[in-house]
């Protein structure tokens, strides 16, 4: 099971300040899953906190206290050949405050696909170094409130992403990735009459979502049984205006985070277990979460040959 | 190396299809076009004013004849600047010759939005108040709240209301003609019309509005005067006013502006955040049997918005009609009437539908929007531009809209503070809300007062509008329920004493001398 990057992915896609700190990155992405291969994961994510940044200015919010968002994410990789994959995700999502009087959300949030493509694989200095690409796309599949920030479950937009994987993994099992990808936002509708952006009133219910980059860099271990990892990563949107002063984030916001976070994974055969903890340190219109995720994975393959890792 | 080429090609153009048209996130703007007026209202120097006596009250000197040189000599200077016009500058001509009055109101609804931002706490669990001496300094002053908001907008289209009374008293005394009648080699770049053009209406509403607003936002000063200056100028790059038309046009607006503030100045705004008073105000509630009352949402508990903006100056009816539009009380928490109005909201709070998730948030109307009143103020100033009014009667129906609305607000906050009624979420904290609790007690609601006079006006205004209007007045009440902020009772009563107070503006209406 090789694709954690996707089940960090589908975070990008929810503009909730608590669920924004892990983004789309992973090591393992470098390798592919085999033809005919199927990996299915069950994960469960707890992401919280009570610090964020309106703008450039950390603050807490007594009227907010904790904000808690969790998931179930089921998701799919299918190898079609070994240098094609195809993945799909869909998570059901649960966020809460703990002080104010807002309704709590859940609800099924996005479906995202995604194919992955191995450009290149090259046995140098003692390892193989290898550069893939993804194209991701996704979309709301219920109709949730984009607008009930920090409450909202997921951003509203449908997403375009292109992605760039450089992966170098020593015969040691050590390996480094680095990772970019540019995610494309489409505007979404509200339900107001008008909005503010950039403190210039809009009248219309569209609403411009901003595009994000993100970008990661991994370090790691890995032999056939076991994987353990730490990483840095940075997101940002690419346009959009600041949290105004002391109110709720509104979709246009311009967020960015830096975080740090560790990740382990242990097969029994088919069957992988797998944990995951993200700190964000630093942002702006973010979330300072903290999150933790622990998740089940089991191979089956689809045709005559069993599964080989 | 083809196959990273295709795959590159492939992504590349996936998001190239996806990003086309966004690349820029900047909303597009629908512009309004400038059209022409048929009805020019030739008795509009002889209806009925809020503040000035009358329209003759305040003086403007006679013209110099069209004939005189120093009348030539402006129409040369006016050839001269439409020539030099560049084309950023003919499109500011356009965009002001679309009825310079629903232009400032765009202006103030903005700045109401801008200004919609609740102070924050400090650390030592006070709330930081905004600083009229220092109104950029966070919060900004003013906090453009409801009733903030529902005032401004009533004090500017007050002023533009009567200044516009003013101009036509004097345009038909004088009837100067407009520069393109006077001279058929000016080609006007917007369409013409058959009315006087001394004093300038344009240049009246740019100083009426100009003033009244940096006396309301007095941190948008430069903002203002850079607008008002550009309104006034659009009306010579757009060949329809002389200098001379637009400097008496200054004046008079000016002045009657300065008759407005002094108004305002003495409408007991200045009180209606008195928190020292708020003692007295429970204790006489506490009299009148209102035991279990309202206190703040927010922690730390905030002091509650405006407590004696009731007490504010009414436009359309005195301070005993105010009384006596004043409701019955509510249920008492704990009756059996109560539990009903409760029970409803626990069930909505747990089952809201997608539909009422919508209402309630199309209604919100929240911080950084424009605000209740400023949502029927777009809807009045679509209304106008649909039906095609000119100056005087936009500024009459926005007067009369924009005054029912402030009485409404002050109707409204005078009935909260008197019975100072708990939030459903505090007497049972299983209700929860789709929106903000607002600082200040329940009954009645101010969504549905606000949406009533409004309604109440606008359907007396455009008939043909009257089931819409109703419509929308009733959706915004509802959405306080869907919300789960308000009792059905609050957004029952508020809504029918909101139609009581748009009647007295809609009596005004009947009689100002427009009909």
């Amino acid at each position: 099971m090789r694709i954690k990057y996707l089940q960090n992915y589908f975070l990008l896609f929810t503009l909730c300040l608590g669920s924004i700190n892990l983004s789309a990155q992973s090591p393992n992405d470098a390798i592919m899953m085999p033809r005919k291969n199927l990996c299915t994961l069950v994960q469960y994510t707890h992401s919280a906190w009570d610090t964020y940044w309106e703008g450039p200015n950390r603050r807490t919010n007594a009227n907010l206290g904790t904000v808690t968002t969790q998931n179930v994410m089921l998701m799919f990789n299918y190898g079609i050949t070994s240098r094609l994959n195809v993945m799909a995700a869909i998570p059901y999502v649960w966020t809460k405050t703990s002080a104010s009087y807002l309704s709590p959300q859940d609800g099924v949030q996005d479906l995202s696909i995604f194919a992955k493509y191995q450009l290149l694989e090259k046995s140098v200095l003692g390892g193989k170094f290898k550069i893939q690409a993804t194209g991701g796309l996704s979309t709301p599949v219920t109709d949730y409130v984009p607008d009930f920030q920090p409450l909202s479950i997921g951003s509203g937009a449908n997403t375009a992403s292109a992605r760039a994987i450089l992966n170098f993994t020593h015969q040691t099992g050590l390996y480094t990735t680095i990772q970019g990808g540019h995610t494309w936002r489409s505007n979404i509708t509200v339900d107001r009459e008008s909005f503010l952006l950039h403190d210039i009133l809009y009248y219309g219910n569209e609403v411009p979502v901003p595009n994000v980059f993100d970008a990661s860099v991994r370090l790691g271990y890995i032999k056939p049984k076991f994987q353990a990892e730490i990483w840095t990563d940075y997101f940002t949107g690419l346009s959009g205006d600041d949290i105004r002063y002391n109110d709720a984030p509104f979709p246009t916001n311009k967020m960015s985070a830096n975080s740090v976070g560790a990740y382990a994974k242990y097969y029994f055969g088919r069957l992988g277990i797998q944990a995951s903890y993200n700190q964000v340190y630093a942002g702006r219109n973010a979330g300072k979460s903290t999150t933790i995720s622990g998740g089940i994975s089991y191979f089956f393959h689809v045709g005559k040959k069993p599964a080989v890792n | 190396m083809r196959s990273i080429y295709n795959t590159t090609r492939v992504l590349f153009a996936l998001g190239l299809l996806f990003s086309l048209g966004q690349c820029d996130k900047t909303p597009e703007v629908t512009e309004v076009i400038p059209y022409n007026e048929t009805n020019l209202d030739q008795n509009g120097g002889n209806w009925k004013t809020y503040v000035l006596a009358n329209g003759s009250e305040i003086p403007v000197a006679a013209p110099e004849a069209a004939g005189s040189a120093a009348y030539l000599t402006e129409l040369t200077d006016l050839k001269a600047k439409m020539a030099a016009a560049t084309s950023d500058q003919k499109a500011i001509a356009q965009f002001w010759g679309a009825n310079g009055v629903l232009r400032w109101q765009e202006i103030v609804r903005s700045l109401c939005a801008q200004y919609n931002a609740a102070p924050k706490a400090k650390d030592d669990g006070t709330y930081s108040s905004p600083d009229p001496t220092k109104p950029l300094e966070l919060p900004r002053f003013p906090f453009a709240n409801p009733p903030y908001a529902s005032r401004a907008m009533a004090l500017l289209s007050v002023a533009q209301y009567d200044a516009m009374v003013a101009t036509w008293h004097y345009k038909f005394q004088y009837n100067r003609l407009a520069p393109y009648k006077n001279d058929s080699s000016i080609q006007p770049l917007i369409p013409t019309n058959d009315l006087p053009s001394y004093p300038s209406e344009d240049a009246v509403i740019a100083a009426a509005s100009r003033e009244v607003l940096k006396f309301l936002f007095p941190g948008e000063k430069e903002f203002l005067n850079a607008k008002a200056e550009e309104h006034k100028n659009s009306r010579l790059w757009a060949g329809a006013n002389v200098q001379s038309d637009l400097s008496a046009g200054d004046s008079l607006g000016r002045i009657v502006a300065n008759r407005i503030i002094a108004y305002a100045k003495a409408d007991r705004m200045g009180q209606a955040n008195n928190q020292a008073g708020v003692a007295a105000l429970r204790a006489d509630a506490t009299t009148r049997g209102f035991t279990t009352q309202w206190t703040s949402r927010d922690l730390p508990a905030r002091p509650p918005m405006l407590p004696f903006f009731g007490n504010v100056k009414t436009w359309n009816f005195d301070d005993a009609t105010k009384v006596s539009l004043r409701p019955p009380p509510p249920p008492a928490v704990g009756t059996p009437a109560f539990e009903t109005a409760i029970q409803e909201l626990r069930n909505m709070a747990k089952t809201r539908t997608a539909e009422q998730w919508h209402i309630a948030a199309y209604w919100a109307d929240g911080t950084g929007t424009p605000t209740p009143p400023g949502h029927w103020n777009k809807k009045a100033a679509d209304l106008i531009y649909a039906a095609q009014y000119n100056e005087i009667r936009t500024a009459r129906a926005m007067a009369l809209v924009t005054t029912a609305m402030e009485d409404a607000g002050i109707s409204c906050w005078d009935t909260k503070y008197f019975y100072l009624y708990p939030r459903p979420s505090e007497v049972d904290k299983s209700v929860t809300t789709s929106t903000g609790i607002p600082n200040f007690p329940a009954y009645t609601s101010g969504h549905s007062t606000f949406s009533g006079a409004g309604a109440e006006v606008l359907a007396y205004l455009f008939p043909a509008s009257k089931a819409e209007v109703e419509a929308m007045a009733n959706e915004a009440s509802d959405s306080r329920i869907y919300g789960c902020i308000h009792y059905r009772f609050d957004s029952e009563v508020g809504l029918s004493v909101g139609k009581a107070v748009g009647g007295y503006a809609v009596q005004r209406g009947k009689i100002d001398g427009s009909e």
